[in-house]
């Protein structure tokens, strides 16, 4: 909650050179390194509708527009817009306002009319003229534009004209291509080609886009502009009449500029994304299908790979003075986890495997439905974050038990001998650690404090060609810690 | 200051509300639990079939130039004071069938004509006249005009008029007046 | 800083076998048709309207001071009812607020001052900012971060809300203790 609420103390330098907060990274099991938002192929899995959590097939979401085809927003607020029903009396003008909501359809007299209603600013599709509706669902009038035909043929010719440019990219290519092949064909047989068979037979030409184009009437533009009319500067002003911008925008083919022509929208879909990890092309997350659950099919998320650091106080820091700093380590896994803490500087640099380049080993690899990195060299980009202060790290290698879901049970936590360790519960620590800051930092400046963390990982699922035994890997992170200003003194 | 508080039969007042002053309900008028209604500068009086939700406020402030007799707030038949909905007003006259959503706020000097609707949270402080048919909503207290009445609440008046005596303690109506002689004294005495 | 503080309660509060603490000082009518269901805070001047319609809430709820968990009206051809109102586990209701919601899901963190209009749906692991308003009937997807008057969709939360929340929840209930009155 401390993540969704307050800034963010503590950020994690992820392999792209981003700081972010532990919950936005991603952690890729193949590559064993941190990946934000920024590094990673985000695609969509899913549409869905955010009022009604109805899944769309993503063709289907295509033809509508990604739009729902049966919730609407409200015109004047861009809420959505709820379905109310009331009594019409056949006989009788005068409606009196009943149930609403349910959609027993009721054989009386008098019978069940719907309307739309927006319960944020009270617009109701009655306000526009819209007749009310004997079905709960569905059934709303949608208003053609009379431009629509001829956008369709603007549409339809140069979908037409691409088209055609492609085939005649294709036959250049085929061209270039034309080897005698050794059986002689029915056209150098007979002298007959497909067109003049076709010809002969009656069919329509293979060229249907020749039509579009060809028919094709280009736009005239006419001097004639309508003349303004005469008391447009006289004429009062009635600005509960007149829509603001957000409301003609809303829906461009119309814009209108009066508030009776106003039309319900139809509500835009919500998606559902899947990531990617984008250097070994494997899934890091993968949502259920159900718009309604919150369940991940895959779910490589940071938070449950990476030990994660809190700071728990800090005392504020001064200028070339010592400042106490407390941290709590927390190990996600469900193994052992060995820590240690050190300076950013004394990170290993990451080892370059020399595997010679050859087409065999890509040929294998994408055998193996692996990418094919050997040729792809990633642009090393470092964060460049200045330090103000830096944490004096102990030399000791502590233990972390690891994550056990029954054990918050047990009683509190054990006090260990160590000068270090403030207490230990089950996966979490607590450290003291001191801060020693620069003198040359200025007073107001933000107090930034850098640590880098070395921890064993147990990979558990192993990559395709290595051995069937899961490995443990010694992995680095550089933190940044966020310590408010320097004090001046 | 009196406690007067006359109510009408029919009417279903929780015992656990704040009512102070000389105060007036209506039959079929419906006050929810830990409401406070307080009437300091002036007599007020609810009309029927209203809805006072919780932790709605009602106060007829005391205001300088306050008349004397001072005027009552009036306030009409079937307005909806919803949850934590503040209402404050020298004097005046509140239409009826006007809705206070939920937080809302009515400052002095506003005079609220009939079918309006005051959304969640919005605050009217500067003096002004709404209109009949009126409604504010949205954090920048956007203005348009209904064309729909509001649907009646008759139906949950019914349902809460019934319920809410099962678990609940009840004020009792009472349409006498209670001390009329102490009332006139305490009246013209200046208030501290 | 990050790890939140200990909460102090004084003698004020009423704990259940099934670990509710409850104020003295909130008003629940209709306390047969409230059931918590284990380890739920309701501090005080909370007003819970069992009397309108059932209230059920999961575990590890968390209800501020000066909040209002309401049942919504609806209207029924046959007539009228209030709804009943449903709250998942690990929920976090902000104070001051006014909730009218007809179904919450768990892991949602509700901020202060907020107005939930009556009807609205609240899906699992969604998150309504503070100072926001809810117009009736609207439906908050999952994932969500709502924010504003009238609440519009600000940002996707972080996938590891369901764990956040769940951590949070439980340090505040553990972090809820009494003091000795001196």
């Amino acid at each position: 909650m401390a993540y969704l609420t307050q800034p963010d103390y503590v950020k994690y330098i992820c392999s792209c050179g981003q700081l972010k907060p532990i919950t936005s990274l991603y952690f890729c099991r193949h590559c064993l390194k941190i990946r934000c938002g920024f590094c990673i192929c985000h695609e969509v899995d899913s549409h869905y509708c955010a009022n009604c959590l109805e899944n769309m097939p993503s063709s289907e979401a295509r033809l509508k527009k990604n739009r729902c085809s049966s919730c609407f927003d409200c015109p004047s607020c861009f809420h959505t817009l709820s379905t109310r029903a009331t009594m019409a009396q056949p006989r009788q003008v005068v409606q009196d306002p009943a149930a609403g909501g349910d959609t027993k359809v009721e054989s009386k007299q008098p019978k069940k009319m719907y309307y739309l209603s927006c319960f944020n600013c009270r617009w109701t599709s009655r306000d526009v003229g819209i007749p009310d509706q004997p079905v709960a669902s569905g059934g709303w009038p949608e208003r053609t534009n009379p431009h629509a035909a001829r956008v369709n043929q603007l549409l339809d010719y140069y979908k037409a004209i691409a088209l055609q440019e492609k085939q005649e990219k294709i036959e250049r290519e085929r061209k270039k291509f034309n080897i005698r092949g050794k059986y002689i064909t029915l056209t150098d047989k007979t002298g007959l080609t497909g067109a003049m068979a076709r010809n002969i037979a009656g069919l329509p030409s293979s060229e249907s886009s020749s039509s579009a184009i060809a028919s094709f009437v280009p736009s005239q533009a006419t001097e004639e502009v309508e003349e303004l009319p005469e008391d447009i500067f006289t004429k009062e002003v009635n600005l509960n009449q007149i829509t603001s911008m957000p409301q003609r925008l809303a829906s461009p083919e119309w814009q209108p500029s009066s508030v009776s022509r106003l039309h319900p929208l139809a509500k835009l879909l919500s998606v559902k994304r899947s990531q990617r990890c984008r250097a070994c092309d494997h899934n890091l997350t993968k949502p259920e299908y159900n718009p309604g659950s919150i369940k991940f099919k895959i779910e490589l998320l940071a938070y449950y790979h990476v030990p994660e650091v809190k700071i728990i106080s800090h005392e504020p820091v001064k200028p070339g003075g010592k400042s106490a700093l407390l941290l709590k380590l927390t190990n996600p896994t469900g193994h052992e986890m060995q820590l240690r803490l050190l300076q950013p500087e004394d990170i290993p640099p990451p080892e370059e495997k020399e595997e010679p380049k050859s087409i065999e080993k890509s040929l294998e690899r994408s055998l193996n439905l692996e990418k094919d990195t050997t040729s792809l060299k990633p642009i090393e980009v470092t964060c460049e974050q200045p330090a103000t202060s830096r944490v004096s790290a102990p030399d000791v290698t502590l233990t972390l038990a690891q994550r056990d879901d029954a054990a918050e049970y047990d009683d509190d936590a054990q006090h260990d001998t160590n000068d270090i360790i403030m207490w230990r519960k089950s996966n979490k620590l607590a450290l003291r650690l001191e801060v020693v800051t620069d003198e040359g930092a200025e007073g107001g400046a933000p107090a930034v404090a850098k640590v880098a963390l070395q921890y064993s990982y147990r990979n558990t699922v192993p990559p395709a060609a290595a051995a069937a035994t899961p490995r443990d890997h010694t992995l680095y992170t550089t933190v940044l810690l966020d310590l408010g200003t320097v004090s001046s003194n | 200051m009196s406690h007067n508080v006359k109510i009408l039969p029919g009417a279903t007042v929780c015992e656990d509300c704040t009512l102070e002053g000389d105060i007036t309900i209506g039959g079929g008028t419906v006050i929810h639990p830990r409401v406070t209604i307080i009437a300091e500068g002036g007599p007020i009086i609810i009309a029927e079939y209203c809805i006072i939700e919780e932790y709605s406020t009602i106060i007829h402030k005391k205001s300088d130039k306050q008349e004397n007799p001072p005027k009552p707030l009036f306030i009409g038949a079937h307005n909806v004071f919803e949850v934590g909905c503040k209402l404050e007003s020298p004097c005046g006259h509140i239409g009826e069938s006007n809705v206070f959503e939920c937080r809302s706020f009515v400052g002095v000097d506003v005079k609220i004509g009939s079918g309006c609707v005051i959304g969640a949270a919005c605050r009217l402080t500067a003096p002004q006249t709404l209109a009949d048919n009126t409604v504010i909503w949205g954090s920048e207290h956007h203005v348009r005009e209904a064309l729909e009445k509001q649907p009646s609440q008759l139906l949950q008046l019914d349902f809460l008029s019934k319920v809410m005596p099962n678990y609940h303690r009840l004020r009792k109506p009472n349409v006498h007046k209670r001390q009329p002689s102490t009332r006139q004294s305490q009246e013209s005495s200046p208030k501290p | 800083m990050e790890l939140q503080d200990t909460y102090y309660n004084k003698s004020e509060y009423v704990e259940t076998a099934s670990g509710n603490k409850v104020s003295r000082q909130t008003v629940l009518c209709g306390s047969q048709n409230i059931v918590l269901h284990g380890k739920v805070i309701v501090q005080s001047d909370a007003i819970i309207r069992g009397d309108l319609a059932n209230v059920k809430t999961g575990r590890f709820c968390i209800i501020s001071k000066g909040s209002v968990i309401r049942p919504p009206f609806k209207k029924f051809s046959k007539g009228v009812a209030f709804f009943p109102l449903q709250m998942g586990d690990h929920v976090f209701v902000g104070e001051n607020t006014v909730v009218n919601a007809a179904v919450v899901g768990s892991y949602v963190y509700i901020g202060k001052n907020v107005v939930i209009g009556r009807r609205c749906v609240l899906k699992d692991c969604c998150m309504i900012e503070d100072n926001s308003v809810l117009p009736a009937e609207t439906v908050v997807p999952s994932f969500a971060r709502y924010s504003g008057s009238p609440a519009r969709l600000i940002t996707t939360l972080p996938e590891a809300m369901p764990d956040l929340m769940t951590e949070f929840t439980k340090s505040y209930y553990q972090h809820f203790l009494p003091t000795t009155v001196q």
